[in-house]
């Protein structure tokens, strides 16, 4: 498999061009490919537009109409670095978590805006946690709904007004992001305004 | 491959996974199989609508998507490096880094060589080798600095900046207060903890050593005897057992060629002197070691002449020795308590292994040598000058019967325990017989070991003998083994054994220090008796001191005259000993034969069965039977110090024993908890003196420390009257914590015959009254138990001709009761091992528990008939034992579980009942206790044990007269069991 044929296989590092049963047509870097399986996996860049990201798609090529080998490579594919698997489950693990304390937000029925700080918490501090409709950072600083600053509860101490920071800055980008998408969506306006 | 390494590299990402019907599920990717099947975690189908997110029933814990049905998979936002173990950019030069980059691609670095230029100066880097001192005086760097840089240092010694300097003058005030300082300082510095704690610090021993008490004499043997050749830690067990196997197939193999008859010759051969000097040899080496690392003085060098000594050669270097360094002995007494607590522990882990793994033969073996291990650890100090090396001769020796006893056992279930008990007692195995040959051979080693164990009570009746002769030594020695038995109480057979040694550790180890004047002036024979059951009493009243204290004094009490009464009959007996050692011993291997062949067999089946730690509590029963048996004349003596030693080694084991069986039977059970963890305590927290009384109290504590530590003074005070009485506290306390305990005790109240059957009826005692308990609580189980016992077979050929014996015993004591004892312990190790067993062998279990319950019993009839307390004690065990003997029939192993948890408390009872009963002992000392343990094994074995149980009744009127109705109905109990 690493070791690519000229025909029938894929050689790692070229780029590819495929158009899924479905509709979809994706293009990539081959990083990998499985005979048996049928699965070629591709590397593109990243959707969120993230320099040293990537989206890795994997692709059954079984349910694949077009194969188009956009350009070859015949350089050696580089070697494979050894990889942290304890690392690569603990993330597993965390997203899974992750998710689910999320599921467990929406369930309760907290609003959208909530859960947004939630998510803005935790990237700061992961000991944080939901129960009910109220936020529980490091088991000390209490955010109820609407989870503004003025509803940041606890002992009063560093983690509050730590807390409270972070929820400042949470709403205030917000507030920036809002900003920016309006005069985006009015620009947008306007030039479709223009153009039409 | 890389394929799986992509994948590999995407797991625990987000992923959107889009199927054959054009639905995409979303979810953590977690893993893929051969087949490029994809698992993901916390998934849920997307809705083609964009939503907030996935609600909490909508996501599935995992699913496994099959490769044919996949279309497509998109990992969104994946960061490459997220996983790699090595970042290029911050660690290229690890060597992980380095291989990192090449990984599949292995090619041979070009190594350069490093050129250090010619600015080093090959001087510095030579003078780094060649220097031997440590650093620079401070004096030459300032000089240094001076001349090479002109820096003059403002240093001052005086540390005038940081500190006044003391004016000194000679005014009455200043020289009043000099005195009284140097007097502060001369009061710390002598005090047993400066010094210990000053010996932690000065310590030349590494933690392995100081830790690794079993591995170690196997160690220091090899290093002093053989070889000054560094053994790997994995291999110490190995070579240990190598050793043992070597030493002890030597022993064993011209003695197993014979078979169980041939060993023990070679105990004969010993005469009691050399072949116990020899067994403590062996066993001293490993426990003296600890002890001669912790006392550089003459510890370290026994230890080296024990290890180096050969078993033969150590036998008589030891004798000589032993009797020499009385002063050593004594200084291990007061820190070799904990040393001495150490190497026992060692010692009983071995042999409770040995017990274990002998199983019910183990048992009876493993009785038998725990008795030797007292035998010989009082032999040995008698003999030995020097404590430590008297010390590890006996617990060699016992070591050695255990070992042997634990060789054989092995082959039914106990390696492992077998391996551990071969490591460390491969240097007593040495001694006794060849390891190997043992571990290869479990069955026919075992016979051997049984035979061996009788030798080993012969031994050990020499080993008391000798041990008479140095009392001061054996109770030193004994001292240190209690130590060592709470180390080893983890392991439950090591504890029933070093409970035993504990016991008689203790017992000695309080003589020591209580009584040093009475053993020194009763020269170590009488005294190491004497100073044993003093150590009962004093450990009891320091148990009592934290339980009761006014007990505790009385235990004290007693046990001081009861000492010197002791002691004078040790003399006497320790003389008869020493002059008819050889035919006694003789004599004394019969009987034991006789009794331990039966044992053996009975062992050989719990053995499988049978836990370590059970195995481990029969054994020293056996030993002391075996003892008591060798010196039915010799009685006070041998029983006494064997017993002890037993008994601290039983109930250490005890402890094992009974946290295993009393943690498994009834979770509920603090009792058990707590004697188990008080026995631990106690062996670390108090050195020797309070290692006697903590090992039995451990034992007794076990199933109620308070109790325990009550039981323990008031058998000390029966015992206290007599040599026999402070036996009698061992036994209550090892019947208390374990079966061999019981029969310890009831060795050495009895004397080796009574002994015996006491050991057994303690045993049994000790599992009736757990049965009792159990019975109140469920009078099946109690009935089980004691069919059980009777099935030990062990303990039910025994109790036949202990009760026979008993009776003459009671009355002479000797071969019979030696028989009986044998077979109890055989047992009670049983039992033991049932017990934990349990399911797997009821009968056996019940057999034990019979065992057990019968030893308690006695105890609590001895308790009983002292005090009216002990009568209250006595009723219940009456009902109870009455109650159990049909309801025990009915329940097999589940009694014997509650009868555990159920007898720790019970016990306790029984105990306190006994310490009463004991204090009646006391007035009744030799007499009563030998009917206690009569009536206990009589009432084992049914009628016969009645009788002698009435007999032994009588010379206490109320005690024995309580005892005689408990007993009554334990026996009648016990019959129909049997």
């Amino acid at each position: 498999m690493a070791a690519p044929g000229p025909g029938e296989y894929f050689s790692v590092g070229s780029h590819v061009s495929c158009l899924t049963c479905l509709g979809q047509r994706l293009q990539g870097e081959v990083v990998a490919f499985d005979y048996q399986s049928k699965m070629l996996t591709l590397k593109c860049a990243s959707s969120s537009g993230k320099p040293n990201l990537h989206d890795v798609i994997l692709i059954n090529l079984a349910y694949v109409s077009e194969v188009d080998i956009i350009n070859d490579r015949t350089e050696t594919p580089p070697p494979l670095a050894s990889l942290n698997v304890s690392k690569l489950a603990n993330r597993a693990r965390t997203e899974k978590e992750d998710k689910l304390s999320q599921a467990y937000a929406i369930s309760a029925g907290v609003s959208v805006e909530g859960q947004q700080l939630f998510q803005t918490i935790h990237k700061t501090i992961k000991d944080c946690k939901w129960q009910e409709k109220n936020i529980i950072v490091m088991d000390d600083v209490i955010i109820s709904p609407p989870y503004q600053v003025e509803n940041c509860k606890g002992k009063e101490g560093s983690a509050l007004s730590h807390v409270r920071k972070i929820v400042e800055k949470h709403f205030r980008d917000l507030e920036s992001q809002k900003s920016m998408q309006r005069s985006q969506a009015q620009q947008t306006q306007k030039d479709s305004t223009l153009s039409s | 491959m890389r394929m799986v390494h992509v994948l590999t590299s995407v797991v625990g990402t987000k992923c959107e996974l889009e199927v054959k019907n054009g639905s995409v599920y979303e979810g953590v990717f977690k893993t893929y199989g051969p087949e490029c099947d994809l698992v993901l975690d916390a998934a849920h189908r997307k809705s083609p609508e964009p939503t907030t997110g996935p609600r909490k029933e909508d996501i599935v814990e995992s699913i496994i998507f099959k490769a044919s049905d996949v279309v497509v998979v998109t990992f969104k936002d994946v960061d490459p490096n997220f996983a790699r173990k090595v970042s290029t950019d911050t660690d290229n030069f690890t060597d992980a880094a380095v291989t990192g980059r090449i990984n599949g691609e292995h090619k041979e670095k070009d190594l350069e060589p490093w050129d250090g230029g010619d600015g080093h100066n090959s001087d510095s880097l030579e003078s780094l080798d060649t220097d031997v001192s440590n650093g620079w005086d401070p004096n030459d760097m300032f000089k240094y600095n001076e001349e090479k840089y002109g820096v003059l240092s403002t240093y001052d010694s005086s540390l005038s900046t940081y500190t006044l300097p003391l004016e000194r003058d000679n005014s009455e005030e200043f020289l009043k207060r000099e005195a009284r300082a140097a007097q502060l300082a001369e009061e710390i510095e002598a005090s047993a903890s400066y010094k210990a704690r000053v010996a932690l610090e000065n310590d030349e021993r590494t933690e392995e050593e100081k830790y690794t008490a079993v591995v170690r004499g196997d160690r220091e043997t090899h290093t002093l005897g053989r070889e000054n050749k560094y053994v790997p830690p994995g291999q110490r067990n190995r070579e240990p057992l190598s050793w043992s196997t070597g030493r002890q197939n030597s022993p064993r193999l011209g003695q197993g060629s014979v078979g169980p008859s041939a060993p023990r010759p070679g105990p004969h051969d010993y005469s009691p002197n050399s072949g116990t000097d020899q067994r403590v040899v062996n066993g001293g080496p490993p426990r003296m070691s600890p002890k001669s690392q912790r006392t550089p003085r003459s510890h370290r060098v026994p230890p080296s002449r024990i290890s180096g000594m050969p078993p033969g050669v150590d036998l008589i270097s030891h004798n000589s020795p032993g009797e020499a360094p009385s002063g050593p002995p004594n200084r291990n007494n007061s820190s070799e308590g904990t040393w001495s607590s150490v190497v026992s522990g060692a010692h009983r882990p071995r042999s409770p292994r040995q017990n274990s793994m002998g199983g019910s033969s183990p048992g009876s073996s493993s009785l038998p040598s725990p008795q030797t291990e007292a035998l010989t650890s009082a032999s040995s100090p008698t003999t030995a000058s020097p404590t430590p090396s008297m010390v590890t001769s006996p617990t060699g020796d016992a070591k050695e019967c255990r070992v042997q006893e634990t060789r054989q056992t092995p082959p039914s279930a106990n390696k492992d325990i077998i391996k551990s008990l071969d490591s460390s007692p491969s240097i007593n195995r040495g001694v006794c017989k060849g390891p190997p040959s043992m571990p290869s051979d479990h069955r026919k080693q075992i016979d051997n070991l049984k035979k061996f164990s009788v030798d080993f009570k012969l031994q050990s009746s020499s080993n008391s003998d000798t041990s008479f002769e140095v009392n001061t030594k054996p109770v030193r020695d004994p001292a240190e083994k209690p130590k060592d038995l709470p180390l080893d109480k983890a392991s439950a057979a090591g504890r029933d054994a070093a409970e035993d040694n504990g016991a008689g550790n203790s017992a000695q180890a309080s003589e020591a220090a209580p009584v040093p004047p009475t053993t020194s002036t009763n020269a170590s024979k009488p005294d190491s008796p004497a100073a044993l059951s003093p150590s009962p009493s004093a450990a009891d009243a320091k148990r009592t001191g934290l339980d009761v204290t006014s007990q505790g004094v009385q235990t004290s009490t007693l046990s001081g005259s009861k000492h010197e009464d002791k002691e004078e009959k040790k003399e006497a007996v320790q003389d008869q000993v020493r002059k008819s050692t050889l035919n006694p011993n003789a004599n004394e291997f019969k009987p034991r034969f006789n009794s331990q062949p039966k044992p053996a067999n009975t062992p050989t089946p719990p053995r499988p069965q049978g836990q370590p730690s059970p195995s481990i509590v029969v054994p020293p029963p056996q030993t002391v039977y075996g003892q008591p048996v060798c010196f039915p004349q010799m009685y006070p003596l041998t029983p006494v110090s064997p017993g002890v030693q037993s008994p601290a080694m039983y109930q250490v084991q005890m402890p094992h024993m009974t946290v295993s069986q009393s943690k498994p039977y009834r979770p509920g059970k603090v009792p058990n908890m707590g004697q188990q963890r008080s026995d631990q305590h106690h062996p670390p927290g108090t050195p020797t003196m309070m290692h006697p009384a903590t090992a039995p109290g451990p034992q007794i504590v076990a199933p109620s420390q308070a109790y325990s530590a009550q039981y323990f003074t008031c058998s000390p005070q029966q015992f206290t009257s007599q040599p026999l009485v402070q036996q009698m506290p061992h036994y209550q306390s090892q019947a208390q914590h374990v079966f061999s305990p019981v029969m310890q005790g009831g060795t050495r109240m009895m004397a080796p015959p009574t002994h015996g059957q006491p050991s057994l009826v303690s045993s049994s005692t000790t599992q009736y009254h757990e049965q009792t308990h159990t019975m109140y609580v469920s009078a099946g189980p109690m009935p089980q138990q004691y069919p059980h016992p009777s099935a030990t077979l062990h303990p039910h050929p025994q109790h036949p001709q202990p009760s026979a014996t008993p009776t003459g015993q009671a009355q002479q004591g000797g071969p019979p009761q030696h028989g009986g004892p044998p077979n109890h312990p055989a047992a009670s190790p049983v039992q033991h091992p049932q017990h934990q067993q349990a399911a797997a062998a009821a009968a056996a279990a019940a057999q034990a528990l019979h065992m057990a319950s019968q030893p308690p019993q006695q105890q609590m009839y001895s308790a009983l008939a002292a005090t009216p307390p002990s009568m209250t004690p006595g009723p219940n065990p009456q009902s109870p034992q009455a109650s159990f003997p049909s309801a025990q029939q009915a329940v097999y192993i589940h009694p014997q579980q509650v009868q555990h948890g159920y007898n720790h408390s019970h016990i306790a009872h029984v105990q306190q009942a006994h310490m009463q009963s004991g204090m009646v002992p006391s007035h009744h000392p030799g007499p009563t206790h030998p009917p206690m343990m009569l009536m206990a094994t009589q009432g084992p074995p049914g009628g016969p044990q009645g009788p002698m149980a009435q007999t032994a009744l009588n010379p206490i009127p109320v005690s024995s007269t309580t005892h005689f109705s408990y007993l009554a109905h334990p026996q009648g109990q016990w019959t129909s069991p049997q």
